[in-house]
């Protein structure tokens, strides 16, 4: 065994974690989000969007206007959901807050029932990650499958093994 | 020499550079479509005859707080517009929305609503005549009423494509602007 050559692949395999984690967080920064790529998990914004999509994510813009489609968070509950702005409020004073309603394309009613508490209405400088901006078909998938299937994570760990103990012809 | 993992990374290089080339000309090729059709700017659509229905919502879904009962608008109206042109191989479904846009001075708040909505899936779809159609939302101002102020509809459209960036725009036509009566009473 060639220690040298061992060393090297390690390096070589921390080059692509570490550039992969730049590259995240540089878009990140540019686009003023904390997750700017994220994956449809919900059905709700179909048949545009469906379960595993990419969507690519942009957070600079002040106010959000009525069509676009947004990620918002709902204070204490973890997962992004993924809707159109149905109705848009703000103030004229400067840096007058703005207030949304939302709604998904393919659901009944608008989010109200899904906002925290008693709230009717989301606030774009607290609620909203992001308006979507571009995207990527199916891809996401991937994540999907690892984080809900128990054996998936074994599957990919078990080949990566495989591949990184056969691969160093 | 070459192993089996080199073969499968190079054909796994190999595609997804295929892939991404493919990708970026549907991408190109669609815009550069649009672009000749000049459909991204030059959208045309007829809104007519908006009769505005106004009520009271006691339900704290249609803005209402502490059982005060809030007044609530919803409108017909005619619409009559050609999107097809808003089709092509990377067009997957296109929404469209009517909106309006008012300004609240007594609390400064400028404010855009959306009183109809559709998907259409194919170019089919996207020849709209509807007549005396029922708006599909209740709507309400979130901090006072619809009544007594000046609405601007305005039709808007959202491309959602295949794969690339979302297009948004909006419909020309003629300026509809439409005063809220009062309601007549609070029932």
């Amino acid at each position: 065994m060639n220690i040298r050559a061992e060393l090297a692949k390690f390096l070589n395999l921390c080059f692509v974690f570490s550039s992969a984690y730049m590259f995240w967080q540089t878009y990140s920064l540019i686009a003023d989000t904390h997750s700017p790529i994220v994956v449809v998990l919900s059905g709700s914004m179909e048949p545009a969007f469906q379960r595993g999509d990419i969507l690519f994510l942009w957070n600079r813009n002040k106010y959000s206007k009525v069509g676009d489609i947004v990620v918002y968070e709902v204070e204490d509950k973890q997962i992004p959901i993924v809707h159109r702005v149905l109705r848009e409020h703000h103030s004229t004073k400067n840096n007058g807050k703005q207030l949304l309603l939302t709604k998904g394309d393919n659901n009944a009613g608008n989010d109200i029932p899904l906002y925290a508490g008693k709230k009717t209405y989301l606030a774009k400088n607290k609620d909203i990650v992001g308006t979507v901006k571009g995207y990527f078909p199916h891809l996401g998938y991937v994540t999907i499958w690892v984080a809900e299937n128990k054996y998936a994570k074994f599957a990919l760990l078990g080949f990566l093994a495989i591949t990184s103990l056969f691969g160093d012809e | 020499m070459f192993s089996l993992s080199q073969r499968v990374q190079y054909i796994a290089n190999f595609s997804m550079t295929v892939g991404l080339v493919i990708v970026a000309l549907i991408i190109g090729s669609s815009h550069l479509d649009f672009f000749q059709k000049g459909i991204l700017r030059n959208s045309q659509a007829a809104i007519a005859n908006i009769k505005p229905i106004v009520g009271f919502r006691t339900s704290r879904f249609y803005g209402a707080a502490n059982g005060h009962p809030k007044e609530n608008t919803r409108i017909a109206f005619d619409l009559n517009t050609d999107l097809s042109g808003l089709f092509n191989w990377n067009t997957k479904q296109v929404f469209v929305y009517l909106t309006a846009e008012y300004n609240n001075t007594e609390k400064g708040t400028l404010n855009e609503v959306t009183f109809w909505d559709a998907i259409l899936p194919d170019a089919d779809h996207a020849i709209i005549k509807l007549e005396n159609t029922r708006s599909k939302y209740s709507v309400w101002d979130y901090t006072g009423d619809l009544s007594g102020k000046d609405l601007q509809f305005k039709l808007h459209w959202n491309v959602q494509p295949h794969v690339g960036p979302l297009m948004y725009g909006v419909a020309q036509g003629d300026d509809i602007i439409v005063n809220v009566p009062k309601p007549e009473s609070k029932v």
